[in-house]
């Protein structure tokens, strides 16, 4: 028991110190899954907002589709861009392998499918006067889009949260196309696994630590934007 | 097209889940005056509505406006902005009312110091000032009405489109709008009124078009109508109404 509850105190000392080290890893975490959550959203709003609101012949097909790739294991996502980006693949002269921009684009992958569903299920859910409204007060393509993202925004807000909540959790994309150097690429989850496997115990509780609250304060914010204001509301 | 004619559509055809909505061979808003559509459940009202107003571009047919052909496939958005909708259960987009009222004049870049101004004199004319900053989605069903009727008037449009703006109204609320209504509306302005409501129509009417299973039954001035003719979708007889 004074096993645990060593490391725990020296996990938490680790925190509290702001030991050099832990604020790399967790550094390098942020940058690279905010990176990778603000370009997936770029490419899921409109994309979502297409598929909801269009009709089109395909709809059903790419609706398939889409919930399929919500379940995609991370390490099959990985073997897809490493295949991309390695030596011999099609971006091999790029050199991506192993850095931080080729996790972003596994990472990028692994949540568009994600942010892509929650945000056409938002606008599919809006009501149809929202559109009738904005037309009838002589709105242009352009400012019906603006005004359809405003009423939408929590939704796509708890939308986008939730994909860089995955991506901060995320193990297999990060170690296959990252491969843990350290300052580089080295991740909260792929040093955990490290520094567990190395015996530093106190090390990767601590970095597990700061991602438990990381991902407490995601669901807040992400409950509280979804549900909450609803939940207020009745 | 005669000047008086506003608004004109021929061989309109709406077809919903292979169901024919609305069938019309051709139908005239009149210029300048409240164009009232009635009918019962199903009579194709607001469809037409819909149409007329540029909300709904689905449709078969051809619309004209002052005798123009209005193009389907284009935006329309200088014609459109000549437009404006009162609906039944208005739709109040997130933030206050004071935002919701000036949303069309912002659509239009209109100055702020003009939309503060405009804003304030339509809500005083409504009793609304009291309700501005106050949340859209706090306000009584009366309230929400009277905040749409202010965001479809502040733009000053040609043709003002009601879609029986009363029936979810409590009877105080219907009492402001009918004794308001005639009073917000300039003379320059033509309105087209779906509506049950016998008083509006005694009050109102210029025109009268009765709809049955989306077919135009009979257009008719409301000093020259056989009333013997009208009466679906109406449960009293059309004499009452005058």
């Amino acid at each position: 028991m004074d096993y645990y509850t060593d490391a725990i105190i020296r996990a938490l000392q680790l925190i509290i110190n702001l030991d050099p080290e832990v604020i790399q890893v967790v550094t390098t975490s942020l940058k690279i899954s905010i990176s990778s959550t603000l370009i997936a959203s770029i490419i899921s709003i409109p994309l979502a907002i297409l598929i909801a609101r269009n009709k089109f012949k395909s709809k059903k097909f790419i609706n398939i589709i889409l919930n399929t790739l919500l379940s995609l294991p991370t390490v099959v996502i990985g073997i897809f861009v490493y295949s991309l980006i390695s030596r011999r693949g099609v971006l091999g002269e790029l050199d991506l392998l192993f850095t931080p921009i080729g996790i972003i684009m596994g990472q990028v992958i692994l949540i568009i499918p994600l942010i892509t569903a929650l945000i056409r299920n938002v606008i599919f859910s809006m009501d149809e006067k929202l559109y009738k409204t904005a037309t009838s007060m002589g709105a242009s393509r352009s400012q019906k889009f603006k005004l359809l993202i405003l009423e939408a925004r929590y939704g796509i807000i708890g939308a986008v949260i939730a994909g860089f909540g995955r991506v901060l959790g995320e193990i297999g994309v990060s170690m296959m196309l990252g491969g843990n150097i350290k300052g580089v690429t080295r991740t909260i989850t792929t040093a955990m696994s490290l520094e567990t496997n190395k015996g530093r115990f106190a090390f990767a509780l601590a970095l597990g630590i700061i991602l438990l609250s990381l991902s407490f304060l995601i669901n807040f914010v992400t409950y509280f934007l979804q549900e909450g204001k609803n939940y207020a509301r009745r | 097209m005669p000047e008086d004619k506003i608004i004109e559509v021929k061989k309109i055809k709406k077809v919903c889940r292979d169901k024919t909505i609305l069938d019309i061979d051709q139908f005239s808003v009149l210029k300048n005056k409240f164009n009232f559509i009635i009918g019962g459940n199903g009579s194709g009202k607001t469809s037409l509505l819909n149409i007329l107003s540029l909300v709904d571009q689905d449709y078969q047919g051809e619309l004209f406006y002052k005798g123009r052909l209005v193009k389907k496939d284009q935006q329309n958005l200088e014609l459109r902005r000549k437009l404006s909708v009162i609906w039944q259960d208005p739709y109040l987009y997130r933030g206050n009312v004071f935002y919701n009222i000036a949303l069309p004049l912002k659509l239009r870049d209109i100055d702020q110091e003009i939309i503060n101004k405009k804003v304030k004199e339509i809500a005083s004319r409504l009793e609304i000032t009291d309700l501005l900053e106050q949340s859209a989605h706090t306000l009584s069903g009366g309230e929400r009405q009277k905040t749409s009727i202010a965001r479809a008037l502040i733009s000053d449009p040609e043709i003002l489109f009601v879609d029986e703006a009363t029936t979810n109204l409590d009877e105080e609320s219907i009492q402001f709008f009918n004794s308001h209504f005639a009073d917000l509306v300039t003379d320059e302005m033509t309105v087209v009124m779906v509506s049950h409501d016998r008083r509006q129509i005694k009050q109102l009417a210029d025109q009268i078009t009765l709809l049955k299973a989306g077919e135009v039954e009979i257009t008719k001035a409301i000093n020259n109508f056989n009333f013997e003719l009208f009466g679906a979708g109406i449960e009293s007889p059309i004499a009452e109404l005058v």
